[in-house]
């Protein structure tokens, strides 16, 4: 992605010496590190769900495919920065058809998490609005069957479109319909989530519990939507800043921090199984039972 | 890939001398951006957009803390009919989905402590839980019968019949030693009441 989205890391370093807003490099290590936390707490989550029986559920299969997504995310950030080792030790060609082939491949697996990530998020806020507000119907209307039907839908919407915005990256529809489909999702699924919060604060009026309760509703839906929104809308400024300004200094001076955005996409991905999958005390309990057994053996 | 791309002029030899791990790709050198003359700070979109994301969550934290302090009237009547209703139709079902595998949904229970997840997952258990119909029905004799007898004032039924296994409200325990159940974090409990239901049913059992 770094080709279509970081012009100023020239590689002599004259492009650093050019403005005065050098662009800010972050060790490789701080990025394998959480790359590899990220995909090995994602593995988990999947392994946990597809290992026990009792956790076949729509709910899980939404949080399967959230885990996915994110693990994708941080494999490509591995992948990438092996490849750069292997550019760099002159392994693989500076601007070879083969190199070229490969990076647009990471890039639209890059495109393909994050798209999967927007709409793994909006499946599972759906699945709870359905949950709680038709929930005699639940098990007629979301099954297993359809969940894995829905997400197939997804999931190749995703791939087709991953594969179409690397191969039109720089037409001007493209970005922006990658940058508006950020917001769009937002705001749907804030609105599913608020609507849902405040059935349960007209329930908890009723039987009068305390306002506590309702309290950590909202430092809950904060989070969820908090972390969304931090780890994702720097780097969708990042790329809708590179499309209409390149050459405004102070454009230039945001798109500096392009591997901090970087970097808090792969914290997303890190942090997403402790908000979503992890909050699940059925999904904890399959995890601690798996660590046990292993250590058991 | 694209031809609006602008490739350097520069040489493409990747430097390995400045470090083990140069991220760095050689694709790109736009013109030189001049800074002279700026009338703000360089980096001034930086921090209007992070001050900007930073009171927009706090304002959206706001918003929903508010909301449980205040509220819509008039929602709640229109929600209090349609749970009613909700709670009428559940009580007519009574005998089919109540608790077909009464020991897995008391494993859930005392797992989750989510009355709702419980149902749900007793809803899913149903075909593999024949054998178990007549301790539902038990359960559910039992606990129609308390709800019929403490049947007053419409609203203290309300109540009652919410303290069971109603689909849209979910349990919580708020004199739990677990205490801190959160509202809409697991899949989807949205913590209301005080005692889960299945604990005073077996109260009512045993």
């Amino acid at each position: 992605m770094k080709h279509i989205v970081s012009p100023y890391e020239g590689s002599n370093g004259s492009a650093r010496n050019r403005s005065d807003c050098p662009p800010v490099d972050l060790p490789g290590e701080v990025f394998f590190a959480i790359s590899v936390a990220g995909v090995l707490e994602n593995l988990l989550v999947l392994l946990a769900v597809l290992k026990n029986r009792n956790l076949q559920a729509p709910m899980f299969c939404f949080i399967c495919s959230l885990a996915v997504s994110d693990m994708l995310g941080s494999l490509y950030k591995i992948l990438e920065g092996v490849f750069i080792l292997f550019r760099n030790m002159g392994y693989v060609k500076p601007r070879g058809r083969f190199e070229t082939t490969v990076d647009d491949v990471f890039d639209s697996m890059f495109v393909l998490s994050l798209l999967g990530s927007i709409f793994s998020l909006s499946a599972i806020a759906v699945d709870r609005y359905i949950t709680i507000f038709h929930a005699l119907q639940y098990h007629r209307i979301v099954t297993v069957r359809r969940a894995v039907a829905t997400l197939a839908v997804v999931w190749s919407f995703c791939a087709a479109s991953g594969v179409a915005m690397v191969l039109f990256s720089h037409r001007v529809p493209t970005v922006l319909t990658f940058t508006l489909l950020f917001p769009l999702m937002l705001a749907f699924v804030l609105c599913l989530y608020t609507h849902m919060f405040l059935l349960a604060r007209s329930h908890a009026r009723k039987i009068a519990t305390l306002p506590r309760a309702n309290l950590k509703g909202a430092i809950t839906l904060t989070i969820l939507l908090g972390v969304f929104i931090c780890c994702w809308a720097p780097f969708v400024l990042h790329v809708l800043l590179m499309t209409f300004c390149p050459n405004n200094p102070y454009c230039v001076c945001y798109m500096s921090l392009f591997q901090i955005n970087g970097m808090l996409i792969m914290c997303n991905a890190v942090i997403d199984p402790f908000i979503y999958a992890f909050r699940s005390p059925e999904l904890r309990d399959a995890f601690k039972r798996m660590v046990f057994l292993s250590r058991g053996q | 890939m694209s031809a609006q791309r602008l490739i350097s002029n520069r040489t493409s030899q990747p430097s390995a001398a400045n470090s083990d791990y140069t991220w760095e790709y050689e694709y790109y050198e736009i013109g030189p951006v001049s800074f002279e003359g700026l009338k703000a700070h360089k980096y001034s979109i930086v921090i209007g957009f992070w001050v900007g994301l930073a009171v927009f969550v706090i304002f959206m934290f706001f918003v929903l803390t508010l909301l449980t302090k205040t509220g819509a009237p008039h929602q709640d009547n229109a929600e209090s009919s349609e749970k009613r209703f909700r709670m009428n139709s559940f009580v007519s079902d009574f005998g089919k989905p109540l608790e077909p595998d009464k020991v897995f949904c008391r494993q859930i229970n005392e797992e989750s402590r989510s009355l709702f997840h419980c149902y749900i997952s007793e809803v899913e258990h149903l075909d593999r839980a024949k054998a178990c119909h007549q301790t539902t029905a038990v359960d559910s004799d039992v606990q129609l019968q308390e709800a019929i007898r403490s049947s007053g004032q419409p609203e203290e039924e309300l109540n009652r019949l919410m303290k069971f296994d109603i689909p849209n409200f979910v349990n919580t325990d708020q004199s739990s030693s677990f205490g801190e159940d959160d509202l809409l974090i697991s899949e989807p409990p949205i913590l209301l009441e005080n005692k889960p239901v299945s604990q005073s049913s077996r109260k009512d059992l045993g």
